[in-house]
């Protein structure tokens, strides 16, 4: 798998440059040395307007395991996001980057971005991931939206 | 090989032309079934997968559809054919969408239909052809497979359009004359990923379901289809092995998945062994309450498949010594050990988990602690003086009498209030949670001696077959002559496991006649086990050896003897419901209301 994983993420990231949703970013990371690393990609991505999360530019790392793309890549926010299925360590909790869930190998970067655009402000409440996000959701819907209003102006891109 | 494991050794010793030794070993004509022992029957690979064949056979013939199709419907149903059936008849096409085998909104109820009747005439021809296929690696079932539809993918049209410039979506490969496949759905993809894809899936994740990679697209890969990925077209030299390998753990996931669905089956759980051992007798619930299903997969020692079938007897027996040869014996219930006869599951778990709790701890907090006689916190001294204050409840008490402080007065660092009537109250308070634990002591570390004496058994093996070999030696007693001894040490071994347990039973027995019996018939068995285990570790003259073989023999027949009666007196007394516990177990009457 070592050799399509890395043919297919050269070949995402040129599908990725000539064509992208608006306000998302997605590129490898940078090695100390200058060189990219295909196995690690930096993206953003933007909360929907008219929601929330408006206005803000979220950042997540991408994680590609060797054998990707028959397993999925590991989705983190950093720094970790207030959200009721984000771990405490950033980790997105998305049944499309599951595995032994709806994880398929033709599923492209782009459709994984769009994916946890769309989960921002669609919690699923079945699959909590951090307490305090999923209790204030639960409990307090005006408390946790005023939580979120603020998170999403924390993180008005400069 | 229902009998379990006697009989085995008598076929064994029959066989061997030892005739006139073997009787030395006969207690009983073992043609009647003991009470003890569950009724029970081992299953290779290979038989389980005929069963799995039964069930699509018979769907295959009602539904009329083909054995791909059936083996996804009854994986989908946890092989509950009864289900399928009722609801495959109430609304076929949502069925046949569950369980991946058409897509949600192809024309599906004519579509269905056309393939049902189509198929059902061919299916009488083909149905040897997909057993075959379905049992193992056989090439022959290709051909005949082929003739009956188009060649390779089997009814699945690869949608390769030569003319199209085709771009793999998952490995980004564009090379013309790219070998591609897709199930139904028509999402192609090369047959390179696919190939990467269901590896992952089986190998990795041990997964026998391997769906279309396409994103939400929920079809499953039917077995052709897998194995012509797998095993189709002509890999690199080297990877030939590695694809089969795969192919062949794709086929142990398919019966572990049937196995798993039926509760009268169980899988052997020794390492890479993949026998199955079919116990219905056992398979319900409460059916545990009076039977301890004991079972054996008929195998023996680890990392050999199939031994017991390809080894000879007297192989078998000359590894009957040590770990290598350990039989696969299991229990059906539980997973607690293998062997916990003569107590049933439950009070075996409960018996486990108290001696996990307590008795590690249990010694030294005897001998080290009292309890705060206000509210029974653990203590421990570890300096100063005999004026206490308990750190949870700030009771002041002497650490001497365990009375209330209050009531020293001044007699500070010397209680001479001894019999005070407030320090008896908590003594007595005090000494009835130690008699308890003593109680329980007194169980545990007699079931932990055993237990104990059952590890060195395996020294004892590797002593005994030095010993066996001197006896050779000093004597002009043959190999088979001295086998008397092998036979004695595993009496031993046996017994020591059904004693073991018997403490447990005895730990949690409401006290009363049936115990006292219990008990006897457990002291009888120990007092005989300890003289034979005496016996075996005196020392060897060839003198001696003949009245040695006389005795030790005598002694191991006494010792079955008294190990059935055990065994057969507590499995008749579940049978009876003749035990009461001293704790509330399931299925049992609630001590509280006896």
């Amino acid at each position: 798998m070592s050799g399509i994983c890395r043919t297919r993420l050269a070949e995402e990231r040129k599908q990725w440059r000539k064509d992208h949703p608006f306000g998302f970013y997605a590129k490898p990371a940078k090695a100390p040395d200058g060189s990219m690393n295909l196995m690690e990609w930096e993206v953003g991505i933007p909360g929907k307007s008219k929601t929330a999360w408006e206005g803000g530019l979220f950042k997540l790392v991408m994680n590609f395991p060797e054998d990707y793309p028959s397993k999925p890549p590991k989705c983190k926010f950093s720094p970790p996001l207030f959200h009721p299925n984000v771990y405490p360590s950033g980790t997105v909790c998305l049944s499309i980057l599951d595995e032994e869930k709806s994880w398929k190998p033709a599923i492209t970067i782009k459709q994984i971005l769009l994916g946890i655009q769309d989960l921002l402000d669609n919690p699923n409440v079945n699959d909590p991931a951090q307490s305090d996000a999923y209790t204030m959701f639960k409990n307090d819907k005006a408390a946790y939206e005023r939580r979120i209003k603020q998170q999403a102006r924390e993180n008005i891109p400069k | 090989m229902i009998d379990g494991t006697q009989d085995e050794d008598d076929d064994t010793a029959s066989e061997m032309d030892m005739d006139n030794y073997a009787d030395d070993f006969k207690v009983a004509a073992k043609t009647k079934r003991k009470p003890y022992d569950v009724e029970y029957e081992s299953l290779s690979q290979r038989s389980v997968e005929k069963l799995m064949q039964r069930d699509v056979e018979h769907i295959c013939g009602i539904f009329g559809v083909e054995a791909d199709t059936a083996n996804l419907l009854l994986r989908h149903t946890k092989w509950n054919k009864e289900k399928l059936i009722e609801n495959y008849m109430d609304n076929a096409t949502a069925v046949l969408v569950a369980a991946g085998v058409t897509l949600p909104d192809a024309p599906t109820p004519s579509r269905t239909h056309s393939i049902a009747s189509s198929s059902q005439s061919q299916s009488a021809a083909r149905r040897p052809a997909t057993r075959s296929k379905l049992l193992g690696l056989g090439s022959s079932s290709k051909s005949s497979a082929k003739s009956s539809s188009p060649p390779k993918p089997i009814s699945r049209t690869p949608s390769k359009k030569a003319d199209e410039a085709f771009v793999c979506q998952i490995c980004f490969n564009d090379a013309p004359g790219l070998q591609t496949l897709a199930l139904d759905c028509e999402h192609a993809f090369c047959t390179e990923c696919w190939l990467d894809y269901a590896t992952s899936k089986i190998r990795d994740e041990s997964e026998h379901t391997v769906r279309c990679m396409a994103e939400g697209c929920a079809l499953v890969a039917p077995d052709t289809f897998l194995r012509d990925i797998l095993l189709g077209s002509v890999p690199a030299t080297g990877e030939q092995q590695a694809r089969e390998k795969t192919w062949q753990r794709l086929q142990e996931l398919f019966v572990r998945h049937f196995v798993a669905c039926n509760s009268h089956l169980k899988f052997c759980p020794y390492p890479s062994c993949t026998n199955t051992v079919s116990c219905p007798s056992a398979a319900s619930k409460s059916s545990l309450i009076t039977v301890v299903p004991t079972v054996s997969c008929g195998a023996r020692g680890i990392g050999v498949q199939d031994s017991a079938a390809s080894m000879s007897s007297s192989q078998q027996f000359v590894n009957g010594l040590g770990l290598k040869g350990k039989e696969h014996k299991f229990c059906f219930g539980c997973q607690v050990e293998s062997d916990h006869r003569p107590v049933i599951c439950s009070v075996a778990r409960m018996w486990l988990k108290k001696c996990r709790d307590d008795s590690e701890t249990a010694n030294w907090i005897k001998s080290n602690t009292k309890e705060c006689s206000q509210c029974q916190s653990t203590i421990e001294k570890n300096g100063g003086c005999n004026h206490m204050t308990c750190k949870k409840c700030k009771h002041e008490f002497c650490w001497v009498c365990m009375g209330p402080w209050s009531e020293h007065g001044t007699a500070w660092y010397s209680c001479n209030r001894y019999d005070e009537k407030t320090g008896v109250d908590a003594r007595d308070a005090q000494s009835k949670s130690r008699a308890s634990l003593e109680r329980y002591l007194h169980y545990y570390n007699r079931w932990a001696n055993h237990e104990q004496s059952a590890k060195l058994a395996l020294d004892l093996y590797a002593k005994t077959e030095k010993k066996m070999e001197e006896m050779q030696i000093t004597s002009a007693l043959t190999w088979i002559e001295v086998q008397f001894m092998k036979k004695a040490v595993e009496e031993v071994d046996k017994c020591r496991m059904t004693l073991k347990w018997t403490y447990a039973m005895a730990y949690y027995l409401y006290r009363g006649n049936e115990k006292d019996l219990f008990e006897d018939n457990q002291r009888d068995l120990e007092k005989a086990v300890e003289d034979l285990s005496e016996l075996l570790e005196s020392p060897i003259e060839a003198d001696n050896i003949p009245a040695l073989r006389q005795q030790v023999t005598n002694k191991t027949v006494y010792v079955q003897k008294r190990n059935e009666i055990v065994l057969e007196d507590t499995a008749v007394g579940f049978l009876d419901g003749r035990w009461r516990w001293n704790v509330s177990v399931d299925g049992f009457d609630d001590p509280e209301d006896q």
